[in-house]
C-alpha cells in the first residue's frame, strides 16, 4: 500500500518545488505557451474560487448543505471501504506517470501559488455552490424530476452502479418525494455519497464565449453565471494575449480548456488523468452536443452574443451525465475504436444481410446495437461511421429513456460525418437491449423506415440473432481463463464460442501456476485488443483479482495513461512499454495492425508475461470472426 | 373538469411531413387518421398517450425526444373503428422548429397544457395560433388542460380553457394521464368529430 510520501512525491511535480511561475527556470519554448499570462490567471482561479464561494444562500441553507455533506463523507466510509487508500494508491501510480509525460510535456502552465496552498479548495468551492444555491426549475416544466436535474444525474458517475438505463429509472421514482433543493440527492442512502466525492474530483462546464453558461456537470447552469465569467474572463484574457489556454495546473488540480467558436468547454479534475485524456473528452463532450444541435448553432451566436443556450439543450443533462460516466468505464472514449458484441460468424452475417438489404433504400446508416456494443453496421455507398459517432449516438440513445418508450424519428447529428447537418433517426427497441437505429437524410422517410424495421425484425427473428444475442450477453466475450498457452491443444476449443467449452482444469494446455484460478496464465489479469485496420477493439471480461468496479476503473485508468503515451507525438511512438509497480504489470504493444494493452499481476514475469502477450494476439486471431465486424470497417467503403 | 365543444367538420387533407403511404381512409366503417399532440415540456403528452394506448402511468415518464410513434383504434358505438396513428412531438424548445414535420398533414391537432402552469397555457395559445397558420386548413383541434387532479395547484381556471377552446373552434376537455380521468373521453370525442366519408 503506498504510502504518505509517495502521495506527496505526486504533488511535488506540480507545487512540491514551490516556484513562482514567473520566475520559472525552464521557459517554455512551446507557442502554447502561457507564461507571460500567469500572473493575471493566479489572480483569476484565486477569484474563482472566491468568487464561487459566495452564495447568495441564507446561512440556513449553508449549514444544510454542509451538514449533507459531511454525513455523504460518512456513508462513502461506511459503504466503500479504505477509500482513502485507494486514493492515495491512484496518486502513486500517477506520480509515476506524471514523471514519464511531465519531462515532457510543453503544453502545461504551472500556475502554483494562491490556489496551491489549499489544494482541494477549488473543487469543493464550486460543489459547495451548486448544493447552496439549488434553484427551482427555471421553466414551465412539469417534469419534477427536472428540477436540479443537473446534479441528480451525478450518480451516473457512481463507482457503485454499472447500469446508465436501469440506474436512471430507479432515480425519479425516488426523487419526486425530495425537497427541491437537494434533488442532487436523489438516495439517502451510501450511493449519493459517492456522489458528492465525485462532485470534488472532476468537473465539466461548458459556457458561451460571452460567460453564458450552457452546461454543468453539477449544478444548476445558472447559478453557475458568475464562475463561468471568472471561467471567460481567463480565456478571453490569454486570447487576447495571442495564446490559447490549454492547461493550468493549480495544486492537484488541471484545470483544461477547449474552445470551439463561440463555445467553450472546461474541465477541472482532480483525477490526475493526462491532460490529452481530458481534452479528449471535452472534445466528446463538444461533440455530443453537435449530435443534439448542430453545429449551426454557432450561428445564434453571430446574431446575439449574449445568446442563452440553455433552452435549447433542455432535457439532455442525462446525455452528458452518462457520457461523462463513460469516461471512467469505456475504453471507447479513449481508444477512438468501437467493439462488437461477440457473435457467431453466421449470425452477424445474417444481421449484416438484412442491414445490407435496407441500406440500399435510402438508408444512410443503419446499426443494430446491443447496449454500447455493435452487432452489425452498414453504411450506404460511400458513407462512413467514425467510432466516436457511434458512441455517441449509443450514449444519446440509451440514456434517452424515452426511446424504450416506443419506435421513434428524431433529428440528430453525427459530429464527424457532417458537424452542419441534422440527419433522422429511426429508433426503436426488439428488446431492452437491443436497439436499431436507421439513418437517412429524408425528413419524411418515416413510414418508410417504419417498414424496414419490419422486415428487418422479421429476418432478426428467423434467424435466432436476437436470442443469440442475449445468449452472448450471458456468456460475455474473451475470459482470460480460457486463454491457452500451448497452441497445440487448443485446436478442439477454438470451434465453439470463442474457446469455451473451457478446457477442464489440469488440462495440458493451461499453466497451473499460483495465478491460475485469479486470472489467467501467468497472472495475466486483463487485457485490451485494438485493432487499427477495423477501427475495433476488445476487450477481455473481468475477472478475479479485478473484480470491483473500483479495481475496474483504477485499471481503466491505468489504461487510458497507458495509452496516451504510447501515442504521445513529442516522444514518438513507442512500440512496447513494459512497467511495474505495486498495482500491475501493464504491458503495451503497438504494431501497424494493432495495439496490445494488457495488465499482469504486479509479480508477474517479464519473459513469460510477453509469451503471454504473444497468445493473446494469436487468440485474438482465431476468434477474429466472432469478436469483430469483419469485411464492414465503417473506413473501407 | 369542463368540457366545451365546437365544429370542425370539414375534411382531412393531408399533404407532406410524415405521412403514411396510404390515404387516411380504410373504408367508410373504418377511419385511419393522423394525430398530432403539441404542447410545453412536461405537460403530459407522453402519459396521456402512453395512458391511452397501454393503459398505463408510469410516473418517471421521460422527456421525449424527436416525436415518438403509437398506434391505437378505438372503437364507437355506431360500429366504426378509428385508428389513430399518434405523433407525441417532443415539447423542448429545440425540436419547435420541426413540428411541421409532424404535424404536416395530421387530421387532428391535440395540443396540450398542464392546468398548474400558466406558461404552458401560453404555449398552447402560440400552438394553436401555429396550427391556424400552417396546418392542414380543415384540422380538427382539441384544447387540452391535464393533470387535473392537481386541483390544489390548479393555476389556469377551466374557465380560461373553454372560453380559449370556444373562440378558436377546438374541442376542450381537461384530463388526468395520472388517474386516467377524460383520457378515453378525449379520443373518443375526437373520433366522432372526424369528418366521415359520405358512404357510396
Ligand atoms: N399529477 C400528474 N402528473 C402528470 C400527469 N401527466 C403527466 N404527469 C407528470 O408530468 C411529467 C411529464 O409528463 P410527460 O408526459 O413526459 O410530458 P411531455 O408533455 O410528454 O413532455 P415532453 O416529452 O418533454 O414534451 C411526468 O413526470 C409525469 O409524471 C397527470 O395527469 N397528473
Ligand atoms: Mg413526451
Amino acid at each position: 500500500m503506498p504510502s504518505d510520501s509517495s502521495s506527496s512525491s505526486s504533488s511535488s511535480s506540480s507545487d512540491g518545488d514551490d516556484r513562482n511561475p514567473n520566475s520559472d527556470p525552464n521557459p517554455d519554448p512551446n507557442p502554447d505557451s502561457i507564461d507571460q499570462s500567469l500572473d493575471a490567471l493566479e489572480s483569476q482561479l484565486a477569484s474563482i474560487s472566491m468568487s464561487s464561494r459566495s452564495p447568495t444562500a441564507t446561512i440556513d441553507d449553508e449549514e444544510v448543505a454542509e451538514e449533507e455533506e459531511e454525513q455523504s463523507v460518512e456513508q462513502l466510509t461506511i459503504g466503500n471501504g479504505p477509500l482513502n487508500e485507494e486514493i492515495r494508491a491512484e496518486e502513486a501510480t500517477d506520480s509515476v506517470e506524471d514523471e514519464h509525460i511531465g519531462n515532457n510535456s510543453n503544453l502545461r502552465a504551472e500556475a502554483s501559488g494562491v490556489i496551491n496552498t489549499r489544494p482541494s479548495s477549488l473543487c469543493r468551492n464550486i460543489s459547495e455552490v451548486d448544493e447552496v444555491e439549488r434553484p427551482l426549475s427555471p421553466s414551465s416544466s412539469g417534469y419534477a424530476g427536472e428540477r436540479g436535474s443537473t446534479s441528480g444525474d451525478d450518480e451516473i458517475d457512481d463507482d457503485d452502479e454499472d447500469d446508465n438505463e436501469i440506474r436512471e429509472v430507479e432515480n425519479d421514482g425516488v426523487l419526486e418525494s425530495h425537497a427541491q433543493w437537494v434533488s442532487g440527492k436523489r438516495h439517502p442512502d451510501e450511493d449519493d455519497a459517492s456522489v458528492s466525492w465525485r462532485k470534488r474530483k472532476k468537473h465539466f462546464f461548458i459556457l458561451s464565449h460571452s460567460g453564458k453558461p450552457i452546461y454543468s456537470r453539477y449544478g444548476d447552469e445558472h447559478k453557475l453565471a458568475g464562475f463561468s465569467a471568472t471561467l471567460q474572463a481567463i480565456i478571453s484574457f490569454v486570447e487576447n494575449g495571442g495564446d490559447r489556454v490549454k492547461l493550468v495546473r493549480a495544486g492537484k488540480h488541471q484545470v483544461v480548456f477547449l474552445v470551439k467558436g463561440p463555445i467553450y468547454l472546461v474541465c477541472i479534475s482532480c483525477t490526475e488523468e493526462p491532460y490529452e485524456s481530458l481534452k479528449g473528452q471535452l472534445e466528446l463532450l463538444y461533440g455530443q452536443m453537435i449530435l443534439i444541435l448542430t453545429k449551426s448553432v454557432n450561428r445564434c451566436f453571430e446574431k446575439n452574443p449574449k445568446f442563452d443556450m440553455t433552452s435549447l439543450l433542455g432535457g439532455t443533462d442525462v446525455v452528458f451525465s452518462s457520457l461523462i460516466h463513460s469516461f471512467s468505464w469505456n475504453p471507447a472514449t479513449f481508444l477512438h475504436a468501437y467493439s462488437c458484441l461477440p457473435l457467431a460468424y453466421a449470425t452477424r452475417q445474417a444481421a449484416g444481410a438484412i442491414l445490407q438489404d435496407v441500406a440500399g433504400s435510402g438508408v444512410l446508416f443503419a446499426l443494430l446495437m446491443c447496449k454500447h456494443k455493435v452487432i452489425s453496421l452498414v453504411g450506404a455507398q460511400k458513407a462512413s461511421l467514425h467510432p466516436d459517432d457511434i458512441l455517441l449516438l449509443s450514449n444519446f440513445i440509451m440514456s434517452s429513456e424515452s426511446f424504450r418508450t416506443s419506435e421513434s424519428f428524431s433529428p440528430i447529428c453525427l459530429p464527424r460525418y457532417n458537424p452542419m447537418a441534422f440527419l433522422y433517426a429511426y429508433v426503436h427497441y426488439f428488446d431492452i437491449d437491443t436497439y436499431l437505429v436507421l439513418l437517412t437524410t429524408s425528413s419524411d422517410a418515416f413510414y418508410h423506415l417504419k417498414d424496414s424495421r419490419i422486415r428487418i425484425e422479421t429476418i432478426l427473428l428467423k434467424s435466432n440473432v436476437l436470442s443469440e444475442v442475449q445468449r452472448s450477453l450471458v456468456d460475455g466475450g474473451m475470459h482470460i481463463g480460457d486463454l491457452i498457452i500451448d497452441p497445440t491443444s487448443r485446436a478442439g476449443a477454438v470451434s465453439s464460442h470463442l474457446g469455451q467449452p473451457r478446457p477442464a482444469t489440469g488440462s495440458p494446455g493451461r499453466i497451473m501456476d499460483g495465478f491460475a484460478g485469479i486470472g489467467g496464465p501467468a497472472g495475466l489479469w486483463h487485457f485490451i485488443y485494438r485493432s487499427i485496420y477495423l477501427d475495433q477493439y476488445v476487450s477481455s471480461e473481468f475477472s478475479s483479482p479485478i473484480n470491483s468496479l473500483r479495481q475496474q476503473k483504477r485499471l481503466y485508468r491505468a489504461y487510458q495513461k497507458l495509452y496516451t503515451s504510447m501515442h504521445d507525438k513529442r516522444i514518438g511512438p513507442h512500440k512496447t512499454q513494459f512497467r511495474r509497480d505495486e498495482n500491475y504489470v501493464l504491458l503495451c504493444w503497438v504494431t501497424q495492425d494493432f495495439e496490445l494493452y494488457a495488465a499482469f499481476d504486479p509479480l508477474a514475469d517479464k519473459a513469460l508475461a510477453i509469451k503471454i502477450c504473444n497468445r493473446v494476439c494469436q487468440w485474438v486471431k482465431d476468434v477474429e470472426n466472432e469478436i469483430f465486424l469483419l469485411g464492414a470497417s465503417p473506413f473501407s467503403w | 373538469m369542463g368540457c366545451s365543444s365546437s365544429v370542425p367538420d370539414r375534411n382531412t387533407g393531408r399533404a407532406g411531413g410524415i405521412n403514411p403511404d396510404s390515404g387516411g381512409v380504410i373504408d367508410a366503417k373504418n377511419l385511419r387518421v393522423k394525430l398530432v399532440l403539441l404542447g410545453d415540456s412536461g405537460v403530459g403528452k407522453s402519459c396521456i398517450v402512453l395512458r391511452f394506448v397501454r393503459g398505463q402511468f408510469d410516473p418517471t415518464s421521460k422527456v421525449t425526444v424527436g416525436a415518438s410513434f403509437l398506434s391505437q383504434t378505438v372503437a364507437l358505438q355506431d360500429s366504426t373503428t378509428v385508428k389513430f396513428e399518434i405523433w407525441d412531438t417532443a415539447g423542448q424548445e429545440r425540436y419547435a422548429a420541426l413540428a411541421p414535420l409532424y404535424y404536416r398533414g395530421a387530421a387532428v391537432a391535440v395540443v396540450v397544457y398542464d392546468i398548474t402552469s400558466p406558461e404552458s397555457f401560453t404555449k398552447a395559445q402560440y400552438w394553436v395560433k401555429e396550427l391556424q397558420k400552417h396546418g392542414s386548413p380543415d384540422i380538427v383541434m382539441a384544447l387540452v388542460g391535464n393533470k387535473a387532479d392537481l386541483q390544489e395547484k390548479r393555476e389556469v381556471p377551466v374557465q380560461d380553457g373553454i372560453d380559449y377552446a370556444e373562440k378558436n373552434g377546438m374541442f376542450f376537455i381537461e384530463t388526468s394521464a395520472k388517474t386516467a380521468d377524460n383520457i378515453n373521453q378525449l379520443f373518443e370525442e375526437i373520433a366522432k368529430r372526424l369528418p366521415r366519408p359520405s358512404p357510396t
